[in-house]
């Protein structure tokens, strides 16, 4: 600008003003504004309604999470916790999450099974290795009796806890119904092997062609600690009816199990299945496979029948016929068929479960000339030493499973179809590992500790347990606060659709034994883990820092905090994570 | 260079000589000539300013709070209603300690619309924190701008600069308007004592407790006291520049004098004549002009009136209640004198009603003859007979 | 939530804002959106108070506090200043409550926008004179309490729509953004201050002590200030080019007026009323944005 001459010099420098004025250069950070706080929130992680409803106790929110992340491996890992058979349940868990699903009453439930089995699907093709390395840290060995779901989960948990667990199976292969009842259309060999092979790379030993009887409950005294019966049903239930014997009826199981040894027979003609449980739907749903026309013949109402209803569903799809409200009255051969006479049934009311009880509708019936039957309307132990008495003293019973405490001999657990309520193969996993943690703590403190210690890693508030609870893993901080729908803030949501299992086509399903479900892309894997609301579970996504008015939420890495210094309560947080993750109390507490 | 240039035209050249970087506007009869001339010049790149033209003189001066928060220098100019819409802001505009020249064309305040002068508009705002110079001529115009911007900028308070309405903005007299390069030697660039640095996290104007007003305020009216002896320093220094300067006052023959005529704004060179022709007829009459209005220069006066024995003031206003303001104020000043003189108050000329030399020889009979002055001063040139349309 | 959200903050804690206060919270989107090269004008506000009492500053930008109506005044200056010492590169920011600049801001708001002034504004609305006890302002809805609209005094007239009152200035941007939709406030903020010339964003800024709400809930009403059209988010280009940013599904009104304490005293013919009102006024920025419902 201008040139400026010393004589004219603009301050006034003898002047008394100061220039006292209202500029403020200094931050608010010394008003500690948390003093004005009544309500304090904090990070709480919750329960999911998922995972309490899970009989394995999956951390299935944790699971989808790092899926959406494409964290597939940890993920993975996060199932092997507590399900050491994710590519088995990714196939044939009846899912019972999905049915508690929060999601579901949003839009649609996320699919969780399908996203287990991704995971599994992906751990094969990329050949992850379970993290879990157990070490040998007690003396006691346990023997368990049957390498089914159960008794396998029995012993990889008892080796998660530090125990010596040997398998004995009197088949030539280990899995059980998995192997030797479970149609390979829904179950392949190779998925079953895959989860059997790492469960013996984590140190579970299984001796197959070992038929164990009674006396072994004694003799294994001396040797074993514990012995776990995990023999499941071998024996099917007749009807007692005229001609079932002469007729040659074949039982369900025993049908499915000779289509695994590979000496399927074909089965031309009408087969009639008796029954309305999965056997014999997968009984029905293998002879439509096998080139025969099945029809299921059920006492009760189709809604009545306890198969999986994807299953039926599935079974209806591949023309199997279910006919209901028949039951069997008699058999006659005659020449290559026979004559099936079946009774008319009605519905009288309910039973106390909610099916419908079924009278015979008076002298009404039919006949049904059929090649053959197989019968599937129920299964029982093969011996009565596999089942414990229910009311004998000492018989501990379990959310899944009953411990006897006879004297002088190892302690007994009965696991799996034998015991729980709903002959799933979640149920039976569950079973085993309750049956493990309660003998693990016998073993470790008696039993008065048993019912405290199930009750300290149990999730939520049902019945499942969880290993990582037990081992004080980050799950056992969570609250077991079951999370509701109500308490979802839906506003951070937008409406997406359920990804649509790809499956074959029909005329593909019934060609042969392949399995029907196609695998997903990791794309469409993560998009529908995307889906999941996290319930209970933080999951990273900031709400809670974005709308603080009071810059008090810290973020520190991954985690977060709130800086109580200046936290006013005002409880936005807490409403605007879309989980529940956190809570507000009062101050002071 | 010597112009006949109106009143208006001598602050517009100040203003550019003064190189004010942003003007803000809003047109007000008599004002309006001035705030014209600086658009053209902004227009033609003679001043190379920023001229808003805003909606309102409120919004006028706020834009020139805003800008001269950030370290420039700036200008307006108002009147009347104007002034008095700027009301709010005056105070604001002390109180951030803006160093903001205002040219105020004094002019009548409504209703009924009267553009004429008045110097009710600009009094009523003598507790603003402003400091006001009141111009007897052109010439003093221009120069009392100038010095305006330097004295401002020194204490950090704001200056008015006050002309008659037409009897000043409008009228055409021969003005000395300085080369650029001399005004440079008396004025250089703004240098803030404080600005808004865009780049600083600082605020300024927040909430303030009873706990540090007071103290701000004081340092105001520490302020205040400064100008009085800075405006000597600087006038000082436009005399070493120019040759002249104007003074907080100026006494003419009040050492001698019996009764001094205490006049401000253009009613002084009427008085002047006045004064002459009576004490051509030896009347031991003296004159006071009253240039410095706020800060008030009471030591000043107290000096140069010591001696008189009654002071005539001539407001060309009225503070309804308690009579003419510069008699006010100088009754406050001279109150401890012992002895004092008598302070006869007398208000003439409201809205532009012409103050003759008659009129100023009756104030001068009326306070010779008569041995004590009314409370509230009198209402000189009056009608008799009622006004129309009643 | 989105990566584009900047880390950095430019708000202090320690303010003497109310819990759960809304223009806080939009207040700390805004700053995020314009950056550190920002001088900002705040007229008498509530915000005059939670910038902090002297000699503490809650905000990281210099703050330059104005006489309540001077608004658009004051930056008009600021920004004459900024240029005339070739600043052009620091946006100026005008940041009003909704008294300051509906009723006594609007004419130097109006005045600012008229000349085009190269400036942002931007009205963070809680609805009433909050800063001085919760009195109705014209921004104030059709059916509330305040302390000078009380019992049957409530509100009866609409509020003021000071968007379309600047789409008639043909100002070259104007837009409504809600604290409850933090990426699209973002972005509309960065987009208006890239853009040269007078810039309007009217923020719904909830009250909880105003309005009467539980703190907790202040997000949570704004977004459903959108989602019943009550509070439509668009974008008004050069004055008439309309955008809609969001097309809710649709909650209805009653959700919205029955859990705020301000509306407590509201019949069910009312609601219906005010249901009305909120489609006939949807339906006219439809067809302003050429849109169908």
């Amino acid at each position: 600008m201008q040139q400026h001459t010393g004589e004219t010099a603009m301050n006034g420098t003898e002047m008394r003003n100061k220039l006292l004025i209202p500029r403020s250069c200094i931050t608010t950070e010394g008003n500690k504004t948390g003093s004005w706080r009544f309500l304090r929130p904090r990070y709480e992680d919750k329960t999911a309604p998922c995972a309490a409803g899970c009989p394995a106790g999956e951390d299935i929110p944790r699971i989808e999470m790092l899926t959406s992340r494409g964290l597939f491996k940890e993920a993975w890992e996060t199932i092997l916790r507590e399900n050491p058979f994710p590519a088995v349940c990714g196939r044939v868990c009846f899912h019972p999450c999905e049915a508690l699903c929060n999601r579901g009453e949003y839009d649609a439930a996320v699919a969780v099974h399908t996203l287990e089995r991704f995971l599994a699907d992906t751990a094969a093709r990329c050949d992850f290795r379970s993290p879990m390395e157990p070490v040998r840290t007690r003396e006691e060995r346990i023997a368990v009796v049957g390498a089914g779901p159960a008794g396998l989960a029995a012993a990889r948990f008892l080796t998660l806890l530090g125990h010596r667990s040997d398998v004995f199976e009197a088949a030539p292969e280990a899995g059980g119904v998995l192997r030797w009842g479970i149609p390979a259309y829904r179950l392949p060999g190779e998925a079953l092997r895959q989860d059997i092979r790492r469960l013996e790379r984590e140190g579970v030993q299984i001796f197959t062609g070992r038929r164990i009887d009674r006396a072994f409950l004694t003799d294994a005294a001396g040797t074993y600690a514990a012995v776990v019966v995990a023999c499941g049903h071998g024996r099917g239930q007749a009807m007692a009816i005229p001609g079932e014997t002469e007729t040659g009826i074949v039982e369900g199981l025993d049908f499915l199990r000779g289509i695994r040894e590979g000496k399927g027979d074909p089965c031309d003609g009408l087969t009639a299945v008796i029954g309305g449980g999965n056997t014999a739907v997968d009984a029905a749903r293998s002879i439509v496979r096998l080139g025969g026309k099945a029809v299921i013949l059920y006492r009760r109402r189709r809604q009545d029948m306890p198969a999986f209803q994807d299953e039926v569903r599935m079974a209806q799809e591949e023309r199997v016929i279910i006919e209901e409200l028949v039951a069997p009255a008699a058999a006659l051969r005659d020449g290559e068929e026979i004559v099936l006479t079946l009774r008319r049934m009605i519905v009288s009311g309910e039973e106390h479960d909610g099916r419908g009880r079924v009278v015979p509708d008076g002298e009404k019936s039919k006949d049904l000339r059929v090649r053959r039957i197989v019968r599937a309307i129920g299964a029982g132990p093969e011996a009565a030493w596999m089942s414990p008495e229910t009311d004998a003293a000492g018989i501990l019973t379990l959310g899944h499973c009953r411990l006897a405490f006879p004297e002088r001999q190892p302690a007994v657990a009965f696991v799996g179809d034998l015991i729980t309520g709903t002959k799933s193969v979640a149920h039976a996993i569950a079973s085993g590992k309750e049956a493990a943690i309660a003998l693990d703590a016998f073993f470790n403190e008696g039993r008065e500790a048993i019912l405290p210690r199930l009750r300290d890693c149990t999730v939520g508030d049902g019945t499942a347990l969880s290993l990582e609870i037990l081992l004080g893993g980050e799950r056992r901080l969570r609250s077991p606060h079951v999370v509701g729908y109500a308490e979802i803030n839906t506003d951070h949501f937008r409406f997406a659709p359920r990804l649509t299992q790809p499956r074959l086509l029909i005329e593909e399903r019934i060609r042969g034994f392949s399995e029907i479900d196609l695998k997903i892309s990791a794309g469409l894997a993560m998009k529908e883990a995307e889906r999941c609301f996290n319930c209970g579970l933080c999951n990273g996504c900031d709400n809670c820092r974005l709308y603080c008015p009071d810059v008090a939420v810290i973020r520190e890495g991954e985690a977060r905090r709130i800086a109580y210094d200046y936290c006013k309560g005002c409880g936005l947080c807490v409403v605007e994570c879309p989980r529940d993750a956190m809570f507000l109390e009062e101050e002071g507490r | 260079m010597r112009r006949v240039i109106e009143g208006s035209q001598a602050v517009a050249e100040a203003v550019r000589l003064a190189r004010v970087q942003v003007i803000s506007a809003y047109p007000i009869t008599p004002q309006t000539h001035i705030v014209e001339i600086l658009s053209e010049y902004c227009e033609k790149g003679t001043l190379p300013a920023r001229f808003l033209r805003m909606e309102s003189e409120h919004s006028c001066l706020a834009a020139l709070i805003g800008a001269q928060m950030m370290g420039v220098r700036t200008f307006t100019a108002t009147s009347s209603q104007g002034l008095a819409y700027m009301h709010e802001l005056l105070h604001w505009t002390a109180g951030a300690r803006l160093p903001i020249v205002m040219a105020e064309v004094n002019r009548a305040l409504a209703p009924g619309w009267n553009i004429w002068t008045d110097q009710g508009d600009s009094l009523s705002q003598r507790d603003t924190g402003w400091l006001q110079l009141y111009c007897e001529d052109a010439q003093e115009v221009l120069d009392s701008t100038l010095i305006a911007f330097r004295l401002a900028e020194t204490v950090s308070l704001p200056v008015m600069v006050v002309l008659d309405a037409f009897y000043l903005s409008h009228t055409y007299e021969p003005v000395d308007v300085p080369a650029v390069e001399a005004v440079d030697r008396f004025l250089a660039p703004y240098a803030p004592r404080f600005r808004m640095d865009q780049t600083v996290a600082c605020s300024f104007g927040s909430l303030v407790t009873p706990n540090d007003y007071m103290e701000m305020r004081h340092d105001m009216a520490l302020a205040m006291e400064d100008a009085l002896d800075e405006l000597g320093r600087i006038e000082a220094a436009f005399a070493g520049v120019f040759g002249r300067n104007h003074g907080a006052i100026e006494a003419i023959h009040c050492q001698d004098a019996e009764i001094v005529l205490v006049t401000s704004g253009t009613i002084t060179s009427t008085a002047r004549l006045v004064v002459k022709a009576l004490r051509e007829r030896g009347e031991r009459v003296g004159l006071l002009k009253i240039r410095l209005f706020r800060p008030f220069p009471g030591a000043q006066l107290r000096e140069a009136l010591k001696t008189a024995k009654k002071i005539a003031v001539i407001d060309r206003n009225c503070s309804f209640g308690a009579g003419g303001i510069f008699a006010q104020e100088l009754k406050a000043a001279l109150c401890n004198l012992d002895p004092c003189p008598l302070v006869y108050g007398y208000i003439a000329g409201i809205g532009g009603r012409d103050v003759t030399p008659g009129t100023i020889e009756d104030i001068y009979r009326r306070t010779q003859e008569t041995d004590r002055p009314s409370d509230d001063g009198l209402w000189i040139g009056l009608r008799e007979e009622a006004p129309h349309g009643r | 939530m989105d990566a584009e959200i900047t880390e950095r903050e430019y708000m202090h804690s320690g303010h003497v804002g109310c819990p759960g206060c809304g223009a806080t919270i939009a207040m700390r989107f805004l700053l995020k959106a314009l950056g550190e090269k920002t001088v900002m004008v705040v007229p008498a506000c509530c915000w005059s108070v939670i910038a902090g009492p002297y000699p503490q500053s809650t905000l990281s930008i210099p703050v330059i506090h104005a006489a309540f109506e001077t608004g658009g005044a004051t930056a008009s200056g600021v920004r004459a200043a900024l240029d005339m010492l070739g600043d052009r590169e620091t946006t100026v920011v005008t940041w009003a409550g909704d008294g300051g600049t509906f009723d006594i801001g609007f004419q130097s708001l109006s005045g600012a926008v008229e000349r085009n002034e190269n400036f942002l504004y931007v009205c963070y609305d809680n609805e009433a004179y909050m800063n001085t006890g919760i009195q109705r302002s014209s921004s104030t809805p059709y059916g509330a309490w305040t302390t000078t609209t009380p019992g049957r005094e409530w509100k009866k007239m609409r509020k003021k729509n000071i968007v379309e009152a600047l789409v008639a200035h043909r100002v070259p941007y104007a837009a409504t953004a809600n604290i409850a939709f933090p990426e699209d406030l973002l972005r509309k903020a960065q987009k208006a201050r890239d853009i040269q010339g007078s810039r309007f964003l009217h923020i719904f800024a909830s009250c909880p002590t105003g309005w009467r709400i539980p703190s907790e809930m202040s997000v949570k009403i704004a977004r459903m200030a959108v989602q019943t059209n009550i509070f439509p988010l668009y974008e008004v280009e050069e004055g008439v080019r309309y955008t809609l940013n969001h097309k809710p599904r649709g909650y209805l009104v009653r959700e919205y007026f029955r859990i705020q304490g301000r509306f407590q005293h509201l019949t069910d013919r009312d609601l219906d009323e005010i249901q009305k009102m909120v489609d006939d006024d949807w339906e006219i920025l439809l067809k302003k944005a050429g849109e169908r419902a």
